[in-house]
């Protein structure tokens, strides 16, 4: 604009502006151009990863410009009377942050890719990457979205994506299968999301995350209306809305909070609908990187940490999140403990440390659960690419069984790999235990405030600390150390600078960014080198005129949601160092079990001491069975039945309907005799008679 | 000395009704047109006759319409005719009922 100073965000719409124009390239010229089109996505990435920084250092204050940034791009409804409905940007430290994540772990995983997919001579590379670069474009524009319907538009983007990438090898029977089930599956929590967007703009008539200034008035967020509505100033239309569902404005806050969170569910595997992500492995390796780390599963806690205004305002909701998240890290974990495939390990691995997140932010650790979400896309999006690299070099097995001793002839992949293990443990200093270790210290004082339900969730997420130490650990034993256990092994397949580049960068940073954010160190010193918290604690002009400030939240969480803190041992400082001694104990207890189990040149398989536990666990606890019984008993003849009322009773209804008028048609119509005389001599009959009663009524005669 | 209007109407019936009686008695779809022609006519006499009346001339103007649309409805008419011709080798129309049902 003219006459103001030119600032980073101008061009924040071209962050997912970039890889859109790049999967427009690859879908339509990918085929004619070099690497099947992976250079316009890396350009693409790689513009919108540097935008990405400049707005963050925007952000921070280092670039000029104001701290945070809204803006409507495009009106598509403009309502008479309500509410209208708009695309636009908003940019506040969360936002930024996320930006970079996710732009960087798109552009590690689009060069990684020219190493697992054009080297490997995979074919349909213009459809790979055109679907990659869109897959980059939704996840982008839906964490800059600035209200919940932008945000549905691009989550379900994101879901068409996972689609047609896991389904990438459609020629093979499972990739579409999982495709399918992925689809499916994250679509039934997406139509809760979608009737929770639905009663949102019913009920504040705005879908702003944000208060945002617009023609010089200014409009409030719907959580900001959500907050006034439980202080008893309840908007008009929101109180008739009340009226019409007849709820107090706690209940029905919970309720469309709990309608969203299906949506998160569903998107972030968190039970029980997990189950479509360790079927999503069916896809390329990259992929599973891209999805696991920065954009599918990502999108869904993004969501809670978006909005966390509105859950703040419901201890129900919260206590919903923190156990759904607490038991999906303790379950998914156990399950982790048996499987063969690297890749299996890292699924179930996954959706154990998104339940960490959902635990984080259910039992008020805003903070922690926004640094998990950062330390576990880097490390992650690494050990799926250190994972891809061994793939690459044991030619596609993935059993783990049939590796080992790969550390000597890999070295990058096997260092890179390991800080991403120890990261995924939990194990000091990398950046997991950092996280992981606030997210436990938050769910403990929060639960001993009061909480009963947050310690019982932080229980069962301590518990997952052992069962992630544990299988980790088994999993870079078997891939990594002892002796080759197969020919291919011996001489595994060389991987070249486009895969060690990526698992370079990841691996360095899965040490590193946990310092971001050193609670117990700063605690101790006394240092403010909390900078995360700092961050997302942002300047005045996101608290007080945004709304999406941290020390807004602490003040929501503990005057309305009534979360409170409190230090079962001593003092503050000793609850911490308590907590994050028991959180590496059992990582260290779990890795030291799978390191007197599994180290050793010959490694033996363990799993059968465990029993009946053993086949339990291996059949994922029968989560697959219950749903297809679900769907098959239960739906199916359900449905049977409908479509049998629909067909005898409704179409039966219709088709005598019709039947009459058909009979009757084919008698009448035996009238035509198709003689013109009998027509002109029916006319003048009918007029004789219409003027004689003409005459008769009219009394001429 | 003008001719009282009712001459004319007479007139007019009658020749409507010639018309009307080749309509419903011919088959011959040549001598159908001839007497659609002197139904219209009779038309025509009735708009000259009040027109006369009244002293309007409306109703001339109005008859001189009648007589071009007359002209095109004969032109098409006999269209109709030879096609009749040529499929049914005949011009009986009530031979021509193949399209009723």
């Amino acid at each position: 604009m003219a006459g103001e100073t030119f600032t980073a965000y101008a061009l924040v719409p071209a962050i997912a502006a970039l890889p859109f124009a790049a999967f427009l390239v690859s879908l339509l010229f990918g085929r004619y151009m070099p690497k099947g089109g992976a250079l316009a996505g890396i350009f693409a990435m790689g513009g919108s990863l540097a935008i990405s920084i400049a707005t963050l250092l925007t952000v921070a204050g280092i670039l000029p410009g104001d701290p945070a940034y809204h803006e409507t791009i495009w009106q598509f409804a403009t309502g008479i009377d309500t509410f209208d409905l708009h695309l636009g940007v908003y940019i506040d430290p969360l936002s930024a942050l996320m930006l970079v994540i996710v732009s960087l772990i798109s552009f590690l995983v689009f060069v990684f890719s020219l190493g697992y997919m054009n080297d490997e001579g995979e074919t349909g590379l213009a459809r790979y990457y055109a679907s990659l670069s869109l897959f980059s474009f939704s996840m982008l524009a839906f964490v800059f979205a600035d209200n919940i319907l932008m945000a549905f538009m691009f989550f379900e983007l994101v879901g068409l994506c996972s689609f047609l990438l896991i389904g990438f090898w459609f020629r093979e029977d499972a990739p579409p299968s999982a495709a399918k089930k992925a689809f499916l599956v994250t679509r039934f929590g997406d139509f809760f999301f979608l009737i929770g967007v639905v009663g949102i703009f019913a009920t504040f008539g705005t879908g702003l995350f944000a208060n945002v200034t617009r023609d010089g008035s200014t409009v409030q967020s719907f959580p900001a209306l959500a907050e006034q509505m439980m202080n008893g100033q309840t908007p008009a239309m929101a109180s008739d809305m009340l009226d019409i569902v007849g709820m107090s404005p706690q209940a029905w806050i919970t309720v469309l909070g709990l309608l969203v969170l299906g949506g998160v569910v569903g998107k972030s595997a968190q039970f029980p609908l997990h189950t479509w992500l360790p079927d999503a492995m069916e896809g390329p390796t990259p992929v599973s990187a891209l999805i696991h780390a920065a954009t599918m599963v990502a999108a869904g806690v993004y969501l809670v940490a978006r909005m966390y205004g509105f859950y703040a305002l419901s201890p129900t909701a919260l206590a919903i999140i923190a156990l759904t998240g607490g038991f999906t890290a303790l379950f998914a974990a156990s399950m982790g403990v048996v499987k063969q495939e690297i890749k299996q390990v890292l699924a179930y691995s996954t959706i154990s440390q998104y339940g960490y997140i959902m635990l984080a932010l259910g039992s008020g650790g805003y903070v922690a659960g926004v640094f998990h979400l950062t330390t576990h896309a880097v490390f992650k999006a690494l050990l799926f690419l250190g994972a891809g690299s061994v793939i690459i070099a044991m030619h596609h097995n993935e059993n783990m069984w049939d590796m080992g001793g790969l550390k000597d002839k890999m070295p990058v992949t096997y260092y890179a790999f390991l800080s991403g293990s120890l990261a995924l443990a939990g194990i000091v200093p990398f950046s997991g235990f950092w996280s992981k270790d606030e997210v436990l210290f938050e769910a403990l004082i929060h639960g001993a405030g009061g909480n009963p339900l947050f310690l019982v969730a932080w229980a069962m997420g301590l518990l997952a600390v052992f069962f992630t130490g544990f299988y980790t650990f088994r999993m870079v034993l078997l891939t990594f150390h002892g002796e080759p256990r197969t020919e291919t092994a011996e001489d595994p397949h060389g991987v070249r600078w486009n895969v060690k580049f990526p698992l370079a960068v990841l691996g360095i940073l899965a040490a590193t960014v946990g310092f971001i954010n050193m609670a117990p160190i700063a605690k101790l010193t006394n240092l403010h080198i909390d900078f995360l918290h700092t961050w997302l604690g942002g300047s005045e002009l996101v608290a007080e005129e945004f709304g999406t400030g941290l020390h807004h939240y602490e003040v929501l969480l503990e005057e309305v949601a009534g979360v409170s803190a409190a230090y079962p041992i001593g003092g503050e400082v000793t609850t911490m160092l308590a907590s994050a001694a028991v959180s590496l104990g059992l990582a260290l207890a779990g890795a030291g079990l799978a390191w007197s189990l599994y180290s050793g040149p010959e490694p033996v398989e363990h799993t059968n001491k465990l029993g009946g536990v053993k086949t339990l666990l291996m059949h994922n606890y029968y989560q697959d069975e219950y749903q297809v019984w679900l769907a098959r008993d239960v739906t199916l003849p359900l449905s049977r039945a409908a479509d049998r009322f629909d067909q005898g009773i409704i179409d039966g209804i219709v088709n005598g309907v019709s039947s009459v008028s058909l009979l009757s048609g084919d008698r009448v119509r035996r009238i035509q005799t198709g003689v013109v005389s009998n027509y002109a001599a029916l006319l003048t009959l009918g007029l004789t008679i219409l003027l004689v009663v003409f005459g008769l009524v009219g009394g001429w005669f | 000395m003008a001719v009282p209007a009712e001459y004319y109407l007479v007139l007019s019936a009658g020749l409507f009704c010639v018309g009307l009686f080749g309509i419903l008695t011919r088959r011959n779809a040549l001598i159908f047109l001839m007497s659609v022609e002197l139904m219209l006519n009779a038309a025509n006499i009735n708009l000259v006759a009040f027109s006369f009346q009244w002293g309007n001339l409306t109703g001339q103007v109005f008859s001189l319409f009648t007589m071009a649309l007359a002209a095109a409805e004969v032109a098409v008419g006999i269209g109709i005719i030879l096609v009749l011709y040529r499929n049914f080798e005949d011009l009986d129309v009530t031979k021509a009922t193949t399209m009723r049902w």
